[in-house]
């Protein structure tokens, strides 16, 4: 390891701000092991050897209906999509929760229903008690860059209902340091959102590298200390993926399917895929559902 | 010896034996194996420069009676999906890898009984007087072995005549585990025992040639017996010095008879770093990108290897498996260079040949890999009629092509 990097090391770990170069070692070096076991040691101090995942159903927001009985081993029912007007968001949560046989019901970022609400906050926190009330146990996302972060946490404190995840979009470089410093500094955001995802929820053009992917893993455990778990998405980032980040800081794979797709079915189950992926990467599996609670094994 | 004794002499460059390694891959941190893994590379390749060659993945046949449960490839003699190119096929894939850089064919393929030793001498005949600077690194020591086998042969002779006919050095594919037992499992023990593999490579070495050598683990396989291949290589090469690179990849079971679950990529990237550290006499490791993915590919770079393989332009064998990552160069230089290190064109001894070539003259991207064959075209070449078949199919089939000339 480089002499600055491993003093930049020292200082996020003691909660020292960082200047310009630090910042520069940290994600402009090549010591990816050294970033890595950084992220590691910060990880494990949170969250010991434990790795969560959840199993989930998407169902789409237009037509919240299930084609089949909910997987016994789904953790979650995600209604995808951005819903019409509020009132279809309302009715697509209530015809899912009486389908959803005990299975946390999720769904919506939070930027589009405040768009649905024409950014009045007010009325935005009515959407979401009744969105509460009507069976939807957390919002799916929030975006980072987020206006007015001190207003998104009173109106989602104030309706009862969290996050699942806060995203960083596509950002990537110097944007995501930017964000993640922001979402770092953000008071109140740990009690409202439970994981930080990092990771872009599309492929960029030139798909980020293995190394940039990893990097800004790294940098979101080692960063942001005022979020509980650092997310990675199973379906989107491709299982290796997934599972090598998990040795750079990542505590939590969400997006894990509830049921084997056909095109797989030369795999193990998804729960057994995700287990032995967990496993091999040093970690012990805890299956959580969409309410972020441990579920029996 | 406790892992951390282990690591200290790793680090300090002392060679460790099979049961050191297999406490080491068992018992040390993946990034444990990482670190001791990238300063091995960091020291046999100071510059930072990684690597990468130009050149087209080919496999002549898909007919092979070796019938190995762990390969989605091959068809039995007689099948109706079995090929052969022709000559001119090979002679136009040729031309489209000197198009776009390369100038060497990985031609390898099945154990086609319908195909004598001097079809393979015609070939590379035929390519060193039409491209005479194109390299052939091909036939990997099963297939040399069932050449011996066919035509009644020494090795040595086989080989000879092989290299008097054009051949320049020889792949490591077909190694799979080098323990006896594992081959018995996967129904490979009859192409080649360990044994058997080891001895080829050491008359390929002995002829002058080069070669590399390879591990596809995660089938039946346990982390002792991927030790004791590795050891096994690592013997040889103390004894010839022949191998340029080590190249290993995880069992591919899509389609395959034996089918099961595909190693995960830490396991991946923990072998390849193993594999660094026992193969100390070993120069060369490269990235399989094209079985772990781009993403993973990339990682390597930091957990022991010093090169990205081949742009490949052409691939086969473990897209049947289920594998169908494609990187162009212009995408494994940007990867190079995005992990830190400086991309170089190389080739298969590993003389560096120039920079990215893309950057001196326009080169169409490519988003996927080509096939040996567009789907269904069961076309025969015409020379094939020219030498005699070994299987009932081959013969029924020449003969309702015409007969051979005197």
């Amino acid at each position: 390891m480089h002499d600055d990097l491993a003093a930049v090391l020292d200082k996020v770990e003691a909660g020292e701000t960082l200047d310009e170069g630090d910042w520069r070692a940290l994600t402009g070096g090549h010591d990816l092991i050294a970033l890595g076991m950084a992220a590691d040691g910060a990880r494990r101090r949170r969250h010991g050897d434990r790795a969560t995942f959840v199993q989930v159903v998407p169902v789409p927001v237009d037509a919240p209906a299930l084609a089949e009985p909910v997987a016994a081993d789904a953790g979650e029912l995600r209604l995808t999509g951005r819903p019409e007007t509020p009132s279809a968001a309302v009715a697509a949560v209530r015809a899912l929760a009486v389908r959803a046989d005990g299975a946390p019901v999720t769904g919506f970022a939070y930027g589009d229903l405040e768009a649905l609400c024409g950014h009045d906050a007010a009325r935005l926190g009515d959407l979401l008690v009744e969105l509460r009330e009507a069976g939807l146990a957390r919002l799916t996302s929030l975006a980072a860059d987020a206006p007015n972060p001190e207003t998104v946490v009173a109106v989602l404190g104030g309706s009862g209902l969290g996050v699942s995840g806060l995203t960083l979009g596509g950002a990537a470089g110097d944007d995501a340091r930017r964000l993640l410093q922001r979402v770092g500094s953000w008071d109140g955001v740990g009690g409202v959102c439970r994981a930080l995802a990092p990771l872009s929820p599309v492929e960029a053009s030139p798909p980020a590298t293995g190394y940039a992917d990893l990097r800004q893993v790294a940098l979101a455990r080692l960063l942001v200390d005022n979020i509980d778990s650092i997310q990675v998405d199973w379906s989107r980032h491709g299982p290796k993926l997934a599972q090598v980040a998990l040795t750079f800081g990542a505590d939590d794979v969400d997006a894990v399917p509830a049921a084997a797709s056909p095109d797989q079915g030369w795999r193990r189950s998804p729960r057994e895929e995700i287990r032995r992926n967990i496993t091999a990467a040093g970690f012990v599996p805890v299956p959580r559902n969409g309410r972020f609670e441990a579920l029996q094994s | 010896m406790s892992i951390a004794s282990i690591a200290e002499r790793v680090r300090d460059g002392g060679r460790i034996d099979g049961r050191e390694a297999l406490q080491l891959y068992t018992g040390a941190s993946t990034a444990l194996l990482g670190r001791l893994a990238d300063g091995i590379r960091a020291r046999r390749h100071p510059s930072g420069v990684v690597t990468y060659i130009i050149d087209r993945n080919v496999n002549y046949t898909n007919v092979c009676v070796a019938r190995c449960n762990f390969c989605a490839f091959y068809r039995p003699v007689g099948s109706a999906e079995g090929y052969v190119l022709g000559f001119d096929e090979l002679f136009r894939k040729i031309d489209e890898t000197r198009a776009v850089g390369g100038n060497q064919l990985l031609l390898q393929g099945g154990h086609n009984p319908d195909l004598p030793l001097e079809w393979y001498e015609d070939l590379f005949s035929a390519v060193k007087a039409r491209y005479p600077d194109f390299r052939l690194h091909a036939l990997s020591p099963p297939e040399i072995l069932h050449l011996s086998r066919l035509s009644q042969e020494p090795v040595a002779e086989v080989v000879r005549r092989l290299v008097a006919a054009g051949l320049d050095s020889v792949p490591g594919g077909g190694a799979e585990i080098l323990v006896d037992r594992v081959r018995r499992e996967l129904n490979c023990y009859s192409k080649a025992t360990a044994d058997e593999w080891l001895s080829v490579m050491r008359h390929v070495h002995e002829a002058g040639l080069r070669s590399t050598a390879t591990m596809m683990y995660g089938s039946v396989d346990t982390p002792a017996e991927r030790v004791e291949h590795l050891c096994r290589l690592r013997d040889l090469q103390d004894e010839t010095g022949g191998f340029t690179a080590f190249i290993t990849w995880s069992y591919q079971p899509a389609n395959t008879e034996l089918a099961g679950v595909e190693a995960t990529g830490i396991d991946y990237l923990r072998t390849l770093a193993l594999s660094r550290i026992v193969l100390d006499n070993f120069d060369n490791l490269q990235a399989s990108w094209v079985t772990q993915g781009g993403k993973v590919g990339q990682l390597s770079l930091a957990f022991g290897a010093n090169d990205m393989g081949s742009v490949m332009i052409e691939e086969n064998v473990v897209r049947a498996a289920g594998a169908e990552y494609c990187m162009d160069e212009a995408e494994i230089v940007r990867n190079i260079e995005d992990a830190g290190f400086v991309p170089k064109r190389r080739n298969m001894t590993y003389d560096i040949v120039g920079d990215p070539l893309f950057r001196r003259r326009a080169i169409p991207r490519r988003t996927a890999l080509a096939v040996a064959r567009p789907a269904g075209d069961t076309s025969v070449p015409d020379e094939l009629s020219r030498y005699p078949a070994r299987s009932r199919p081959g013969r029924e089939q020449r003969a309702a092509s015409g007969p051979r000339p005197a």
